[in-house]
């Protein structure tokens, strides 16, 4: 008997006991279908006041409802020496001799499974796949927190020295040695490995691994957390990863200095494709169609851009949607004209960012990244409506929004007349929300609703940043820095091997190349 | 007042508040009971102080903000002589090295390819001496830059460009030119299993003084030749105090292969796209062991990569870096710097 239970209830565990018990516990505590829950509203109310609620109990011995708060039930015990008592809440075992909860394994088993079934039964709850994950069974799985076992409990208990994650904790945090230029790689993994969900879904363990050779990109991944969460100081040497991600990626070979950006996308890829093992989550269907995709990367970085085509006669509208894993943002000083932007453009400050004297913003960025566009005379677009070549406007939108966005702001110009890098301060917030650039934010302002008045409700396009990848120098040469976020609001500079901590101003003023923000809140599919 | 005696609707609002108010503080209350319940029972189980820390592990994670160190407390620059062992070839490589040394390693840099397609095509066509000369060029093209950087670093720790050939190259460049050079090469004994990072530099200096010791890429193993007295020996032993560095120079200067011209090692001028996989430049190699200090340029892409952290390194190579052979062209520029 663990200390937990008690003896009193061996008095109960008699004849058909479990049988009542499954009973009680189907009809008066966990409620599956509408029926049992009507049921349950109707029949659970304090014999003796009437009251619903005030904690109700029932008796285990025979039918008596009593509440708690008043003692109903307490008194029904002393009366008719039934010691046990449910609570129809929550469910929990009380006994009036140890005047206390107890937990009972025996029965404690037996409640398990009953929330278990009712649970299953309520199907109109659906989970996010991204969740399922961290589910055993997929859909109608209610998560439990990890329990330690006896055996597991003495030794915790002989062994008193703990690593634990607290915010002023190092662990979690690791430096990378610089293999030869190599800062732009560097820069990535720490993004990476600070995004908050790809790290639960690695430290959860949940990469099954189907590839036959020691060459899985994403096991390697795993590795590089169980490494970053190790507690070692010294910084980590990630030569596996560079040439797992050379061999995966043959055009990124090179030992020279490359862009962040670039091997960003390729690793996306090779993660990306070397998933396949952990789709088969989503409801026992493989993810056979290569672009509907379940696998963790895609779950947390692909959104889709709608492009429109309006036909200038017509007005027919052609709509196009492509995924995308980052947004590529064109800033003032390229060769491209920045300004002005698209007519109607909302003149607040959204995201409160604040106009120093005309120093650009990402949302001002992000504004001229979906303004109509006219494409002129040279190119026309063949248009279903007029069935002829017309003239026409493009606009891009955002119809699905990833949970992570990775803004990818454009400073290395590659035109045939020149080459440089644009070195335009931009400043970007540390909150965006990104319902002015949606699909459908679009598609209100064409009907006529011009303001957009921000909805504070609304929580679905609400992102925070989390990681910054900055370039120090010139295009010829040049090195690589990440800010990255920890723990909520503490922020850390990433230089290679050294990690020191920084303020929210650091990160704020600094020039920014790669921009990774975070959903807020994950909502329901 | 019971919940069902209360009229929901009419001009008085306050009776709805009320029982808004009513069925929110009982949510409340609820999950505030839920959450009692849970901790009650960690308690009894036993686990709910199994996540306390002590004082010690605290400490010792914890966050350190001060100047001149990182958050671990750790002063900076303190990771030069990191190691790690090559996915490919099995070799221990510097860290700050391995990244030019897996290029080679796995054939893929851009001027890798150049070579083994080179390689392939003399080997299947022409005679061996021709093709030795020819992979002499390519070998000395590829590997070495001249005139523009200035600040050559010593390249890296990669045994695999060096190959028999290049040494019957030098004995050549000696004026011992002749077919019997030639014919001799071939009859190389080969030794196995050297691994020169683990020799020490006089180990390292009687080896090479007696024997070639050219540790072939194919193979892998060490070749054996009795290595031909005065100016050879010289060349191929490791250790940086040859007397008449200007003799050797002239020397060395002649393996300058005659299509390199200075334009191609400034390779960071050339433009091509960044996101091209083919770069189709000559000379980019030319940026290879100048990951430091800020030159180096690569294709022109947005790069960036140069921790400070090899070029003190590269500089003390005479003990380290065990090499039968010496990369030429970068000689003099070692020598300035150890002058």
């Amino acid at each position: 008997m663990s200390p937990a239970g008690c003896s009193h209830v061996n008095g109960y565990k008699v004849d058909n006991w479990k049988q009542n018990l499954r009973v009680i516990y189907q009809c008066f505590v966990w409620s599956g279908t509408a029926e049992t829950r009507r049921r349950k509203a109707k029949s659970c109310i304090c014999h003796m006041c009437g009251a619903h609620l005030n904690r109700l109990h029932s008796c285990l011995y025979c039918v008596f409802f009593g509440c708690f708060t008043k003692k109903h039930i307490h008194e029904h015990a002393k009366n008719k020496r039934h010691n046990l008592a449910i609570d129809l809440l929550y469910g929990g075992i009380y006994c009036f001799v140890c005047q206390d909860y107890i937990y009972d394994k025996d029965m404690e088993q037996i409640a398990k499974e009953e929330q278990r079934k009712a649970w299953k039964l309520l199907s109109v709850i659906s989970v996010p796949s991204h969740l399922c994950f961290f589910m055993s069974t997929g859909i109608g799985e209610k998560y439990t927190t990890w329990e330690p076992t006896k055996r597991e409990l003495e030794l915790l208990r002989h062994n008193p020295k703990r690593r634990k994650i607290t915010t002023n904790c190092t662990i979690g945090l690791r430096g990378l040695i610089n293999l030869g230029n190599t800062c732009f790689m560097n820069c990535i993994v720490q993004a990476l490995t600070h995004t908050p969900l790809l790290r639960d879904f690695f430290l959860s363990d949940r990469h099954k691994c189907e590839m036959q050779s020691n060459s899985c990109l994403v096991c390697e991944m795993s590795q590089l957390f169980q490494e970053f969460y190790s507690g070692h100081r010294s910084p980590h040497i990630p030569f596996r990863l560079l040439h797992l991600v050379w061999t995966h990626a043959r055009h990124l070979a090179g030992y020279e200095q490359q862009d962040a950006h670039e091997f960003l996308i390729a690793a996306l890829d090779v993660l990306h494709r070397h998933c396949k093992g952990d789709t088969t989550h989503d409801n026992g269907k493989k993810a056979n169609n290569p672009n509907h995709c379940n696998c963790i990367i895609d779950q947390i970085f692909t959104g889709g851009l709608q492009s429109d085509v309006t036909c200038q006669v017509c007005h027919g509208v052609s709509t196009t949607i492509d995924p995308f894993w980052d947004i590529s943002l064109d800033l003032p000083g390229s060769s491209t004209p920045f300004w002005p932007l698209s007519p109607g453009g909302d003149g607040s400050t959204v995201n409160g960012e604040s106009h120093l004297s005309g120093s650009t913003t990402l949302t001002d960025c992000l504004r001229r990244f979906t303004r109509p566009e006219h494409l002129g005379s040279s190119a026309k677009i063949k248009c279903g409506g007029c069935h002829s070549y017309q003239e026409s406007t493009k606009q891009l939108t955002m119809k699905k929004l990833p949970i992570v966005a990775c803004f990818h702001l454009k400073r290395f110009e590659h035109s045939a007349k020149l080459r440089r890098k644009i070195t335009t301060y931009v400043s970007f917030p540390l909150e965006l929300d990104m319902t002015p650039f949606m699909a459908s934010s679009k598609e209100s302002r064409m009907n006529g609703q011009y303001q957009q008045t921000v909805d504070v409700l609304n929580n679905d396009n609400k992102y925070s940043l989390f990681a910054v990848v900055n370039h120090q120098g010139t295009l010829e040469s040049g090195h690589y820095t990440s800010f990255i976020r920890q723990h909520k609001d503490q922020w850390f500079k990433c230089d290679d091997a050294i990690i020191t901590k920084a303020s929210i101003k650091d990160v704020l003023d600094s020039e920014g190349y790669l921009l990774f923000y975070h959903k807020q809140f994950l909502e329901y599919e | 007042m019971k919940m069902e005696d209360m009229p929901l609707s009419g001009p008085d609002n306050t009776k709805l508040e009320a029982l808004v108010h009513e069925i929110y503080s009982d949510l409340v209350e609820d999950a505030c009971l839920g959450l009692c319940f849970e901790v009650h029972r960690a308690v009894k189980q036993g686990y709910f102080f199994l996540d306390e820390t002590d004082q010690e592990s605290m400490k010792e994670f914890e966050i350190v903000d001060q100047p001149g160190v990182d958050i671990f407390g750790q002063v900076y620059n303190q990771w030069k002589n990191k190691e790690c062992e090559c996915p490919n070839c099995k070799r221990f490589i510097a860290a700050s090295r391995f990244a030019p040394h897996l290029e080679k390693c796995l054939g893929m840099g851009r001027n890798s390819s150049r070579i083994a397609n080179r390689r392939l095509a003399s080997n299947n066509n022409m005679s061996k001496s021709e093709s030795d000369q020819e992979d002499n060029d390519d070998l000395n093209d590829n590997d070495w830059s001249y005139g523009a950087e200035k600040k050559a670093k010593k390249r890296k720790s990669d045994k695999n460009t060096n190959s028999p050939r290049r040494s019957k190259s030098l004995k050549h460049k000696n004026g011992d030119l002749g077919s019997s050079v030639n014919t001799e090469s071939y009859k190389y004994n080969y030794n196995t299993g050297i691994n020169y990072e683990t020799l020490g530099p006089d180990e390292l200096r009687s080896l090479l003084t007696t024997q070639c010791g050219v540790i072939s890429e194919h193979t892998k193993k060490m070749c054996t030749r009795p290595s031909l007295p005065d100016g050879d020996a010289v060349v191929e032993s490791d250790s940086y105090d040859i007397p008449d560095g200007q003799a050797l120079m002239s020397r060395l200067q002649w393996e300058d292969s005659p299509d390199i011209s200075p334009t191609d090692s400034a390779s960071s001028k050339a433009s091509t796209n960044h996101s091209d996989s083919r770069r189709p430049k000559k000379k980019k190699r030319a940026s290879l062991g100048l990951n430091s200090s800020g030159g180096g340029g690569g294709s022109g892409c947005p790069i960036g990569g140069g921790s400070s952290s090899s070029s003190q390194s590269n500089i003390s190579l005479s003990t380290k870096k065990k090499r039968p052979k010496l990369p030429a062209p970068s000689i003099p520029n070692i020598y300035d710097d150890l002058n």
